[in-house]
């Protein structure tokens, strides 16, 4: 426990100063304060890897089989979805937003209860190997690092949430810019936004790797649910939430090809998106019973 | 009058087509689209937070009796098969299907056929990211470096005009037009598997003891459990639950397997799944008898008699065989049987049969709880006790035959190819004059993208670079 504790302790101050640079940045504008936004959200990637490798070193499998695991994991694929954007796009306002969110999930993950955290083996129905993959490993005596559906399926889904974390800063930020630029008011913080197209292009985008993630989520869920519970779909509350979640993004792009419905519509859809996926993520875990009761 | 019947049946006809057209239009709309999208959504909340498939108790306890009335009229005990959720999923079904009949073909032949050759210059002004640059050299040199600029970004190119007026048309990723259309087909598959599952496949559950064999429902086969165990982590958690299953077919031995949880046996297209154990409530494996003769005061010590075997009785007269087990005993007066009130071993007895010189002289119930009930011979006042017994596990298989599965995987991976062109893909297409101006020329170009408008931009302020490179 004590190196994936040390590192999420880091981690979690780093998020917080790439939060605090990313929006003195935002403030005050000057270069450096995003070139240190820019570089200590990376340390904070690092860290946080640094995190789900002890974290399996300690359980000895991925580390994906339970809330605080898989909030880590939200963090990481959060913090290089964010950083791959920037790089392709370099818009660094869009840190300041995307910095609080994960600020705010290392902080749920801290407050979470001990039995979410502590380090356990598998239960029998989460022991999912893919046999091809440990023949291959076997003649070399690796097959103990196979993976199999638990840790796809997790995965995926997760780099789903994260992209759909991201269009929802977005789609916080689309609202607020189109709100100036339909009055036409102005304000100094404001106008350091991206306009309002390229944060409905840039929100589409990111729920376009989301949507398909979060569709191979339920998709490798359903292969495992056919091996592990005799059925591929059995509406479980987190199999319907998941499918909520994507009837809600699959109404976003059809909103966006429709007139009338694009921008402010959808942006309101995109938001509506991820507080299902809050949600589908941690409100079915904690209200409703079912069988993903472990995370 | 025939004439008048005639308009009638016109009229009719008319009526009919109209109300077809209508129909057609009103599934031909992507208004309809986000319609059912969000109604699914918010409808299926309500089956997440209403517990599906309880007993009518547990409503009335949670939500009163009228509240009930209401649930249950609604089926939204059931909800995900009820009439009017299906209606949801049909209609969703009609929308997709209409609407790529209605776009597909027109889409196909726009796309694939076209090959705009010898377009009109001034249409490139109408594009908002149009653009007009003056590149030194000739138009002939400036075409071949236009066309190496689209080749080496991967575009396909379409050369007219002629002598010092070239047209070029190019593009690239039109495939990804069609990864809507591929996942809508896919969609219609997955809900097609599900029919399938549901109106050929069942679903059945069976407790095996261990050792004991089951005919499967529906199949012609049998199939016999070897074993259960329970593996264990060194921390004492439960690693993973075990049975070896053995299918016999007729009187031969086909396959064996060892399943657990997230390994099934799959056999004739049914699968078999780890899914529970337990003790059994009518059956043990063997139990320790004691004689105790009526006039003594402490029993014999006890022997141990297996299930179904005759044993003798050292010191007496009698042999006794162990018949039958109950966990929690009841007698029913009226069939005049015993059975069990419950799973758990409340009230555990055994069933034996005593013989004396090969005759069966008493059939009686031995109670583990209440040794001095009765007598077990009443004749004599000799009586027997269960003193000890080893409880029979049984392993619970799920069984799960669901023909629709395959046409389910063959809907998702064709999904997964309908995405990845849909989101990666992006069709686009770019228009191109150049015109020889006095040693010089000047590029016109411009150009549309489905998707993802950012990128185009850089894409044509990349291709710009490479024409006016020296």
């Amino acid at each position: 426990m004590i190196l994936s504790l040390v590192f999420f302790t880091f981690s979690f101050i780093f998020y917080i100063l790439a939060a605090v640079f990313y929006i003195s940045h935002w403030f005050f504008k000057k270069k450096w304060l995003g070139h240190t936004g820019t570089t200590i959200a990376w340390v904070a990637f690092f860290s946080t890897t640094i995190i789900l490798i002890a974290r399996a070193g300690e359980s000895g499998h991925a580390p994906f089989s339970n809330l605080y695991e898989s909030m880590v994991l939200f963090v990481w694929a959060t913090n290089i979805g964010y950083l791959l954007m920037e790089i392709k796009y370099k818009f660094k306002v869009i840190g300041a937003v995307v910095f609080v969110l994960e600020s705010l999930a290392m902080l749920s993950a801290t407050l979470l209860p001990y039995r979410y955290k502590s380090v356990e083996p598998l239960n029998p129905a989460l022991q999912n190997k893919w046999h091809w993959l440990v023949d291959i490993l076997k003649p070399y005596g690796y097959e103990k690092y196979a993976i199999g559906w638990l840790d796809f399926h997790v995965f995926t889904t997760f780099i789903g949430y994260a992209a759909f974390a991201i269009s929802f800063g977005l789609g916080l930020m689309f609202l607020v810019k189109d709100a100036y630029e339909r009055k036409g008011s102005r304000n100094r913080l404001i106008d350091a936004f991206p306009d309002a197209d390229t944060l409905d292009e840039l929100g589409y985008r990111s729920i376009a790797w989301g949507f398909p993630f979060l569709a191979t989520g339920i998709v490798s869920g359903a292969i495992w649910a056919n091996y592990a519970w005799g059925s591929y779909w059995s509406w479980d509350p987190k199999e319907t939430w998941s499918l909520i979640t994507w009837f809600i993004y699959a109404a976003y792009l059809h909103a966006r090809v429709t007139r009338g419905w694009r921008g402010r519509r959808a942006a309101y859809l995109s938001v509506a998106g991820f507080l299902a996926v809050i949600f589908l993520y941690w409100g079915v875990s904690f209200i409703l019973p079912g069988l993903h009761a472990y995370a | 009058m025939s004439d008048n019947l005639k308009d009638g049946r016109a009229k009719d006809a008319s009526i009919v087509k109209s109300f077809a057209s209508k129909l057609w239009a009103f599934f031909n709309s992507l208004k309809l689209t986000l319609f059912v999208l969000i109604s699914l959504a918010t409808v299926s909340i309500l089956g997440t937070v209403i517990e599906q498939n309880q007993p009518v108790e547990k409503y009335i306890e949670a939500y009163g009796s009228s509240w009930t009335r209401v649930i249950l009229y609604m089926r939204v005990n059931d909800m995900y098969h009820s009439l009017w959720f299906l209606a949801l999923l049909t209609m969703l079904s009609l929308n997709i299907i209409v609407c790529t009949i209605e776009r597909f073909p027109p889409k196909w032949k726009s796309l694939l056929r076209q090959r705009p050759d010898n377009f009109d210059p001034s249409i490139i002004d109408r594009f908002s990211n149009a653009r007009t640059v003056n590149v030194d050299g000739n138009a002939d040199a400036v075409r071949e470096k236009a066309l190496k600029a689209f080749k080496a970004r991967g575009f396909k190119t379409s050369l007219s005009g002629a002598s010092g007026d070239y047209r070029l048309y190019a593009w690239k990723g039109t495939i990804g037009r069609f990864g809507s259309d591929f996942t809508h087909v896919s969609l219609i598959l997955i809900l097609l598997g599900a029919i399938i599952g549901n109106i050929y496949g069942y679903k059945d559950f069976s407790g095996i003891y261990v050792g004991g064999t089951i005919t499967v429902p529906k199949a012609d086969f049998m199939l016999r459990l070897d074993k259960f165990w329970i593996d264990y982590y060194e921390t004492g958690q439960i690693r993973q639950y075990n049975s070896l299953l053995t299918v016999v077919e007729g009187d031969k031995e086909v396959m064996q397997k060892h399943i657990w949880v997230n390994e099934p046996l799959y056999y004739k297209g049914i699968r078999f799944y780890q899914s529970s154990y337990g003790v059994a409530w009518d059956k043990i494996e063997e139990a320790e008898i004691a004689f105790k003769k009526k006039a003594g005061k402490d029993p014999e010590p006890a022997i141990l008699v297996k299930w179904g075997e005759l044993a003798r009785v050292p010191g007496t007269p009698y042999s006794v065989k162990l018949v039958g087990y109950t966990a929690d005993f009841i007698y029913d007066e009226k069939t005049n049987t015993v059975g069990s009130r419950s799973g758990d071993a409340n009230n555990p007895a055994a069933n034996l049969e005593i013989y004396k010189a090969d005759r069966l002289i008493a059939r009686p119930w031995i109670f583990f709880k209440y040794p001095d009930a009765f007598p077990a011979i009443p004749e004599t006042g000799d009586n027997f006790i269960l003193t000890a017994y080893r409880g029979t596990m049984y392993s619970g298989i799920s069984i799960n035959k669901d023909p629709g599965t395959n046409v389910v995987w063959l809907g998702t991976a064709i999904m997964g190819v309908g995405f990845f062109l849909a989101f990666f893909v992006y069709h686009r297409r770019i228009w191109v004059s150049i015109r020889d101006s006095g040693g010089a020329s000047v590029v016109k170009l411009g150009g549309t993208i489905n998707k993802n408008t950012l990128v185009f931009e850089k894409e044509l302020k990349d291709i710009v670079e490479r024409l006016t490179k020296q």
